[in-house]
């Protein structure tokens, strides 16, 4: 078996005295679409912001690409090629959208100058369909074109595995289906996936394996189907009272 | 009385030297979300520095600006990597941690002048100092236009550097939101390094060009600070035209009083407070927020 792209091992993130995370542990397969789901508050966003280096872990280890990441500088992990994206959108709102995604290009790991950069911006910016959007300024687009732009400008920086925070969060079903087909694009172009979602089953349709967590600790890890079934999946997301009826 | 030509030539000229010192500032701010309060102890050292070069090496003011800029930027630098760093990271508005942190830098500053200068007033005296010439029929003296030439270059220096550089791309990503640019790849630590060696350079300019229009003790700076304050908090932080318009309305108004009122010289630092005060409480928001109320009030 390959060496998984990436592997978290007994990762612990400790907010004073609220366990956040304890001793979550799981690989990512190159190529894969990882899902990992979990009520509020379960520790989703901080085991994202832990990956990425936006906050240091308490302890544990995460292995990307063959080396050990953990501890590092947001921006030092984003050159190595692994980046996120905010539920919360993070434009740059006095920047047009090209701009934006240029930012990627230029400081992330392809450190692009120039027309080579222009020309990836262009390439991406056609991808997640804002091309006629190129020229507007952030802060005019609505709240779907705002979610692409965060896409945008985390795949600008070239990654080699790009997590989605609840990228379909406050989308209406048919931009759910819209987003499902631009992940599997993403994913069929080389890149790894790794997403957080409420949406257990807009998850279930496009992920290959998913990470269930309840409190800050893994209760589940599978194939969609086997861990939807596990009763401590159901208990966590219907209550005791639905898991005893 | 004098003509309305004096008091608006006197004013652009008073205007680029205030929009030099509120620059630097502003960059600090939009990077870091700090306001520098030694910005005045480094004005102050400015000024001791270009005197120094003067007096020990006979270096012409203006042309030590050229060693000054440089040298206040490492300076910037190293008090950033060696104090300003160290600062929680403060929110949407500055911690009084980094307020307290660097009025404690400016005290230091003050008390390393006082040891190395002494606290007896200097001055810069070249043979151009008491020259003047005719500007649009207004005598204006030739260190002013020499300080309007340097601060014009220093403010296009800066607009080129943020609008053409990938560096000025990096500051701008940082100032705009801080976060989204760690996530793009931008090492914010470093761009916060050279905003405020940007800031403590643009300081050490403004200081070495007052100390050729003004004498000097240790502890000056600290009237030309309230007028920065004064001049961002009129025109806001982010915008280059908003600093610009502070600068104006500030220099305006100064030059229009002292020549159509018969206010004593000795009470000019009243404008700036006075009008820190009224824009404070009249209208918060500054130039921009004023624009958008008569904007909307006219519709």
């Amino acid at each position: 078996m390959p060496e998984p792209i990436l592997r978290v091992k007994a990762l612990k993130k400790r907010f004073g005295g609220l366990l956040a995370l304890s001793d979550v542990s799981f690989s990512v397969a190159e190529g894969e679409i990882y899902g990992v789901i979990g009520p509020n508050g379960a520790g989703k966003t901080t085991l994202f912001s832990c990956l990425v280096g936006s906050l240091p872990p308490t302890s544990g280890s995460i292995r990307f690409r063959g080396r050990e990441i953990a501890g590092l500088p947001n921006h030092a992990v984003v050159k190595r090629g692994l980046v996120r994206t905010h539920q919360i959108v993070r434009p740059f709102r006095d920047m047009t959208v090209e701009a934006n995604v240029s930012i990627g290009a230029h400081f992330g790991a392809g450190k692009r100058r120039g027309a080579d950069a222009r020309g990836r911006v262009a390439a991406i910016l056609e991808r997640t369909g804002l091309g006629a959007r190129a020229g507007s300024l952030a802060m005019a687009l609505p709240i779907g074109d705002l979610k692409r732009l965060e896409i945008a400008r985390a795949l600008a920086t070239e990654p080699a595995v790009l997590c989605l925070d609840e990228v379909m969060g406050g989308l209406n079903p048919s931009e759910i289906v819209a987003a499902m087909s631009l992940i599997r694009a993403i994913r069929d172009s080389g890149l790894t996936v790794l997403m957080i979602e409420h949406h257990v089953h807009a998850v279930a349709g496009v992920t290959d394996r998913m990470l269930v967590l309840n409190f800050g600790e893994m209760i589940a890890e599978g194939v969609p189907r086997d861990v939807l079934q596990h009763p401590e999946v159901v208990t966590a997301y219907l209550g005791d009272d639905a898991g005893a009826a | 009385m004098q003509d309305i030509a004096g008091v608006l030539v006197n004013s652009v000229i008073s205007a680029a030297l205030y929009a030099t010192m509120a620059y630097g500032l502003a960059v600090i701010y939009g990077v870091m979300r700090i306001i520098n309060l030694a910005h005045a102890g480094l004005m102050m050292l400015g000024a001791y520095a270009t005197f120094s070069l003067f007096t020990r090496f006979g270096l012409d003011p203006f042309l030590s600006l050229l060693v000054v800029g440089p040298l206040f930027f490492l300076f910037g630098v190293v008090l950033y990597r060696l104090v300003v760093r160290r600062l929680p990271r403060s929110g949407a508005t500055p911690s009084m941690e980094s307020l307290l942190l660097l009025f404690g830098v400016w005290l230091v500053l003050q008390n390393f002048a006082y040891f190395i200068w002494t606290g007896d007033t200097q001055s810069i005296l070249t043979a151009y100092t008491m020259k003047s010439v005719a500007v649009l029929g207004v005598r204006v003296g030739v260190p002013s236009l020499f300080v309007f030439a340097g601060s014009v270059l220093s403010l296009v220096f800066l607009n080129v550097v943020l609008k053409t550089t990938y560096l000025g791309k990096a500051i701008r990503a940082v100032t705009q939101n801080r976060d989204a640019a760690l996530l793009a790849g931008v090492d914010a630590d470093s761009i916060s390094a050279v905003a405020f060696g940007l800031g403590t350079a643009f300081a050490g300019v403004a200081g070495g060009m007052l100390s050729t229009l003004y004498a000097f003790t240790p502890d000056f700076g600290r009237s030309f600070l309230l007028k920065a304050f004064c001049i961002i908090v009129l025109g806001g932080m982010e915008s280059v035209t908003g600093v610009a318009a502070g600068a104006l309305v500030l220099a305006f108004l100064e030059n229009g009083l002292s020549a159509w009122t018969t206010l004593p010289t000795s009470f000019q630092d009243a404008v700036s407070f006075t009008l820190l005060f009224v824009t404070l409480v009249a209208f918060p928001q500054g130039l921009p927020g004023l624009f958008a109320r008569l904007r909307t009030a006219f519709r």
